[in-house]
């Protein structure tokens, strides 16, 4: 009898091992897709920040200023303060 | 006692039947399967395994990370993001008409092209590369349902350059796979990229990504910061395409380096080739640029003096039999240094050459750097040519003193110019900054090095001055800057034809000069290789240089050198 008790123990201990580990990849899977959604928003942010860079490269700004009418300076004409 | 053990014999035998009948049941279960696990675990392991790699690394086999490109200023130049390619694995699909019209509405692409992509393949095809996040959200949301069945999503990188072309040249390219091709991307390569693919991610049946928790790889990978800057690229950039459009070269080249560093603030070619870059690998005969190296060397070694006067022999100087140079431009007798500049005498020039010797000139131009690679460390770099004295003739020394039998790349004559703005040492070049690798840890690469003295702080302060008359007085006046003392050279360089000789129609135009003059900021070079409007370097380059120079002056904040303006 003490070995059918045993054997019982034994397969019911597997099962809850089993149990917890459905558990375990289930919980893996739920990261795994947290992971690839912060990914997503990451790559969405870098693709923002970059259109930013572009915006505000001087092709961008010396356009942007030349139709609002500004034109550049020339060096004679600015005068350097010094950074004390 | 009989009738009890009668009665109760086989009531005791049918519990313990059923009992074992029950358990043997409930055991029947997990041993089948456990047979099965080991059946497979031994006998099919190897197999199934290979399988499952399959399935794995088919997918995430070249997944990599890469660094980005910076400018001085940390600006980006190239950076990779993660996109999605999207594919269609026909055999998978349950419902074509709905699939493709999802496909359609979702990544904007006619139905009809899909439809003519899904009747030319056989079995799997690309449906669209370079998925944006926003859209990839929405691809991903279905791959669960019956419309998403078919459907493959695999991770892949675009380089972006959020400046467009600037400096595409020195940055080149790199795929995909973050892998790069050309220019600086291939170049560091090494030091850039880190393949993650295998120990990133697994994929399940269902074609899920299941990261793997234990192995978190340590990402090292390195940015790289360019000693360019992207405003000066931009102004650089900007005054070459410029001359282009008016000129119409067959290429251009425009640098602009810190003469104090060697450091390369700006570097254009045109045209626009990814990873080629004509500062480094293009070669020509210099011309009249040149005379300012040989005049200084001439200088420095005492063969010279600043009060020299060279006479003209007739403005026709006869240097061997059966070849003669001519001066059409002035009417002479004889020329001062200031004035051989000025008005760029060949004859001076040459016979300056000829009285230093082929052995004292051919040493001091190695020392300059030419006949060697600058060891700026870029793909293809040109050594140029500069053969050996012991085989110059008279008229080879001569020809060589204004610039010709003899090949430079742009990269070598800015630094001999710079040399010369600096107080007479040759500095190493630059291009790349430094590398700053994930974690923190940087690796600096353009630390100032001097490689050695070419000449005495007295003759490269006397060149500056000589050079400075050039754009007072000279071919050099429309480099003239308001505010400012400009020191350079104009040359105008004809060049081999293919018949054999120097051809009237084909001909190179340069600039170079520093500014400001009493203590160079900045040294730019201008080349514009065959105009198609026949040009000079006075009336093409100069101009390109002022266009160049300006803006620099105003973004540095370098104050004017001269008061009386």
């Amino acid at each position: 009898m003490k070995k059918w008790i045993a054997c019982l123990l034994f397969f019911t201990l597997a099962f809850l091992i089993t149990i917890i580990h459905t558990g375990v990849i289930r919980t893996g899977r739920q990261i795994s897709l947290l992971q690839q959604a912060v990914q997503i928003q990451e790559a969405q942010n870098q693709y923002e920040q970059l259109e930013i860079t572009r915006l505000s490269s001087p092709e961008e700004v010396t356009t942007y200023a030349r139709e609002l009418g500004l034109v550049e300076a020339r060096p004679h004409e600015v005068i350097v303060l010094e950074d004390k | 006692m009989l009738s009890r053990t009668a009665f109760s014999a086989p009531a005791v035998f049918n519990v313990k039947k059923r009992m074992k009948g029950v358990l043997f049941l409930i055991l029947l279960a997990p041993a089948v399967i456990t047979a099965r696990l080991f059946q497979l675990q031994l006998f099919q392991h190897e197999e199934y395994l290979s399988k499952a790699e399959r399935s794995i690394y088919n997918y995430l086999a070249e997944d990599r990370v890469r660094g980005s490109i910076f400018d001085v200023n940390g600006q980006v130049l190239a950076e990779s993001v993660r996109t999605h390619s999207c594919g269609i694995v026909k055999r998978y699909v349950k419902d074509k008409n709905q699939t493709l019209t999802f496909l359609s509405q979702t990544l904007s692409i006619p139905k009809k092209q899909l439809t003519e992509k899904w009747n030319q393949a056989h079995n799997f095809f690309f449906v669209a590369k370079r998925i944006k996040p926003d859209v990839y959200t929405q691809l991903a949301a279905v791959r669960r349902q019956t419309l998403g069945q078919g459907l493959e999503l695999t991770p892949e990188y675009e380089r972006i350059h959020p400046f467009g072309t600037r400096a595409l040249d020195i940055l080149g390219q790199a795929n995909s796979k973050n892998m790069g091709l050309s220019g600086i991307e291939q170049m560091y390569n090494r030091e850039m990229t880190q393949d993650i693919s295998k120990k990133r991610a697994k994929r399940s049946g269902r074609g899920d990504i299941i990261y793997d928790r234990h192995l978190k790889e340590k990402i090292h990978v390195a940015n790289i910061y360019l000693t360019l800057d992207a405003t000066a690229q931009f102004y650089t950039e900007r005054a070459l395409q410029k001359a282009v459009e008016t000129l119409h070269p067959q290429r251009a080249i425009a640098l602009v380096q810190d003469p104090h560093t060697g450091n390369l603030l700006a570097a254009a070619s045109y045209p626009v080739i990814d990873g080629q870059s004509l500062a480094f690998q293009f070669t020509y005969e210099p011309g009249s640029t040149f005379k300012s190296i040989v005049l200084a060397s001439a200088l420095d070694a005492g063969v010279i003096t600043p009060n020299t006067q060279v006479d003209m022999e007739g403005r026709k100087w006869e240097v061997a039999k059966g070849f003669v140079v001519q001066d059409k431009q002035h009417h002479k007798d004889s020329l001062s240094l200031a004035e051989i500049l000025q008005l760029s005498s060949n004859i001076g020039a040459g016979k300056i050459a000829v009285e230093m010797g082929g052995k004292m000139l051919f040493t001091y131009l190695k020392s300059f750097g030419f006949g060697s690679k600058t060891d700026i460390n870029f793909n293809g770099e040109s050594k140029g040519t500069l053969s050996s004295y012991t085989n110059w003739t008279k008229v080879d020394l001569a020809t060589k003193g204004y610039g010709y039998g003899v090949a430079v790349t742009p990269i070598q004559l800015i630094t001999a110019y710079s040399a010369i703005a600096n107080g007479g040492i040759l500095m190493q070049p630059h291009l790349v900054d430094h590398l700053e690798y994930t974690g923190g840890k940087v690796e600096q690469k353009a630390k100032p090095i001097k490689i050695r003295r070419v000449l005495s702080a007295q003759t490269a302060q006397t060149m500056r001055e000589l050079l400075q008359t050039v754009v007072e007085e000279g071919s050099g006046k429309r480099a003239q800057i308001t505010g400012y003392n400009v020191a350079g050279k104009t040359g105008t360089a004809e060049k081999l034809s293919k018949e054999g000789g120097y051809g009237k129609r084909s001909h190179v135009v340069s600039f170079c000069a520093m500014v400001p003059a009493t203590d160079p900021a900045f040294t730019i070079l201008i080349i514009l290789d065959n105009p198609e409007v026949y040009s000079f370097g006075s009336t093409a380059a100069a101009p390109v240089f002022k266009e160049i120079a300006q803006p620099l002056l105003v973004l540095k904040g370098i104050r004017p050198d001269k008061l009386d303006f």
